[in-house]
């Protein structure tokens, strides 16, 4: 084919929409240059063929039976063949066996005058190997509109396979190693959760195990006292004395960290509780708590809480306990219990006018076996508010302090709300 | 129901914990023959007359029971499952009396038929209570005087 001048190339022609031209046989349509000025046939023609034997994509027509007619350059580079050696030979040459039962159907459906739209497919080169393509089939009809060939245009995709294939793999890498992440977390968890379940276990058993020595110790101290104290030196009486409250101290730790270990371990299902009548409960039981020896003013109603009783009543009792123990010598205790809205939760305080806790020690104190009180004024465990919190914790709520050690302490303890 | 009547099996392990309730009887003035075992297994072999406790002479069938929960071989709790089990000893009444008091193991021998749950160490009143909740579930045992 004689190559084009620049100028029959790039000079600028307008489609018409109601002319065509008979163009090595196929009818297609004609183009204008300036008006009035008609472009040669030939040139059109070659300006065609140009751009077809530029293109990158393959571009080849066949006959109705399957047999090459034109072969561009972009079908030499991506097949492998030079026109020479396909033209008249059938298309099925690019076939990969497993594929040739793709021909008769792609042939069947041109003859009916149908189109094939980006068809991904795989098509074998010229040295054996294997080539992802593209392909759009269209058919080809001459002056009367029969159907005479195909023009195929098939776009070498294999670099775009190959990336969806690194970005499956990848995403296949990912989910592997995602799920290896999550099971090596599950085994984790699972291993974790043992352990503690066995440290609970263990701590169980033996606050449980201490406390029969522990008893013993307090119970035959005091059958002693009982039963033989009328008879007894004064100064034994008192070591007597020492040793049952020994014991009972130690009695009390092992209790205060067993609670501590069953809040830990067990589950709390949480119910509406009534934060009034658990208050005035827990006073009533407590002497201490009550007149002359205390002063608590409950400011009614206390708001509705969500949460599980027994550790509620436990958590609430420490609080009030503690509110009124922690005095100065001589100072009745002045209790305020209140109830507020804060966000979805109910804060409960309990404001007293004792020692006071200084803002510098109030992180400590929540800790289990932390205690502030070091002049032995205060008997305590150290364990009450861990408790505290632990319960508040389990129940979905939280407990902390506001004090200026100086002017009391403001503890509370927060709970979902119920409905009020 | 007459105390001097009354035998009571005492299935605990440790001699303090029995030394403790003897004690807490004879405050309460209660005297009634009391028999001990120290683990599970003698305990079902006891109830069973089998065994060392074949001689019901010696060992005479229990009016009430003191069951301890950590037990050496059966636990408190499956020897409480198989008194409950047994027809015959439907009437025998078990007291638990252990040194948990966890709402779990309450809820575990409320399940399987206790008559009642105390925490050691036994005292007094414990048994004061123990003597009233017999004399009123066993009313038509007692000849009238």
């Amino acid at each position: 084919m004689k190559a084009l001048s620049e100028q029959q190339f790039t000079k600028p022609i307008a489609r018409s929409h109601n002319k065509s031209v008979e163009l090595d046989g196929h009818r297609v349509p004609y183009f204008e240059g300036d008006p009035g000025e008609q472009m040669p046939a030939f040139i059109l023609s070659q300006r065609l063929a140009a751009i077809v034997e530029s293109s990158d994509d393959a571009i080849i027509s066949k006959d109705l039976n399957g047999i090459i007619a034109t072969w561009n350059r972009g079908a030499e580079r991506i097949f492998g063949y030079t026109a020479e050696e396909v033209i008249g030979e059938s298309i099925t040459l690019l076939l990969p066996p497993e594929r040739y039962n793709e021909e008769p159907e792609i042939l069947h459906r041109i003859r009916n005058g149908q189109q094939i739209d980006h068809y991904e497919t795989v098509r074998r080169r010229k040295d054996g190997t294997l080539v992802d393509i593209s392909l759009t089939v269209s058919p080809v009809k001459d002056a009367d509109g029969r159907v005479i060939g195909a023009s195929k245009i098939a776009r070498d995709i294999t670099a775009r396979k190959r990336a969806e294939a690194e970005l499956r793999s990848a995403k296949d890498e990912f989910a592997r190693l995602n799920e290896d992440l999550e099971s090596r977390v599950r085994a984790r968890t699972a291993s974790l959760t043992e352990a503690i379940s066995h440290l609970e276990e263990f701590s169980y058993t033996v606050s449980h195990d201490l406390r029969a020595p522990t008893r013993s110790m307090k119970c035959y101290a005091q059958i002693v006292l009982e039963d033989f104290g009328a008879k007894l030196d004064p100064e034994v009486k008192d070591y007597l004395e020492r040793i049952r409250r020994g014991a009972e101290r130690m009695d009390r730790l092992i209790q205060d960290v067993l609670t501590y270990s069953r809040l830990s371990r067990s589950d709390v299902a949480a119910h509406p509780v009534s934060l009034d009548s658990l208050v005035a409960d827990i006073i009533q039981q407590y002497p201490e708590m009550q007149a002359p020896r205390a002063a608590i003013t409950v400011r009614h109603p206390l708001l509705n809480v969500f949460a599980h009783e027994p550790s509620l009543v436990q958590a609430v009792s420490n609080l009030l306990i503690n509110a009124v123990k922690f005095m100065p010598a001589g100072r009745v205790p002045e209790i305020t219990v209140r109830s507020e809205l804060h966000g979805p939760n109910i804060r409960l305080w309990i404001e007293d006018n004792g020692i006071g806790i200084k803002p510098e020690h109030q992180d400590r104190l929540f800790r289990i076996f932390e205690r502030l009180s070091t002049n032995g004024h205060y008997e305590g465990t150290g364990i009450g508010l861990a408790i505290v919190r632990k319960a508040a914790e389990k129940m979905g709520g939280a407990a902390g302090v506001e004090s200026d050690g100086l002017t009391g302490s403001r503890f509370w303890i927060e709970l979902p709300a119920a409905s009020n | 129901m007459n105390d001097r009547n009354q035998i009571i099996l005492v299935i605990e392990d440790s001699p303090d914990d029995v030394f403790f309730l003897r004690h807490a009887l004879k405050k309460a003035g209660n005297s009634g023959a009391v028999h001990v075992v120290t683990d599970g297994q003698q305990a079902l072999d006891y109830l069973r007359g089998i065994g060392n406790y074949s001689d019901r002479m010696a060992f005479p069938f229990p009016t009430v029971v003191f069951l301890d929960l950590k037990l050496p071989l059966v636990s408190g709790f499956d020897v409480l499952a198989w008194i409950r089990a047994q027809p015959a000893l439907n009437l025998l009444p078990v007291f638990i009396l252990t040194g948990s008091a966890e709402e779990r193991d309450r809820a575990k021998v409320r399940e399987l038929g206790a008559k009642d749950y105390f925490v050691k160490p036994p005292q007094r009143a414990m048994v004061l209570q123990v003597m009233e909740t017999l004399s009123r579930n066993q009313p038509s045992r007692e000849k009238p005087h």
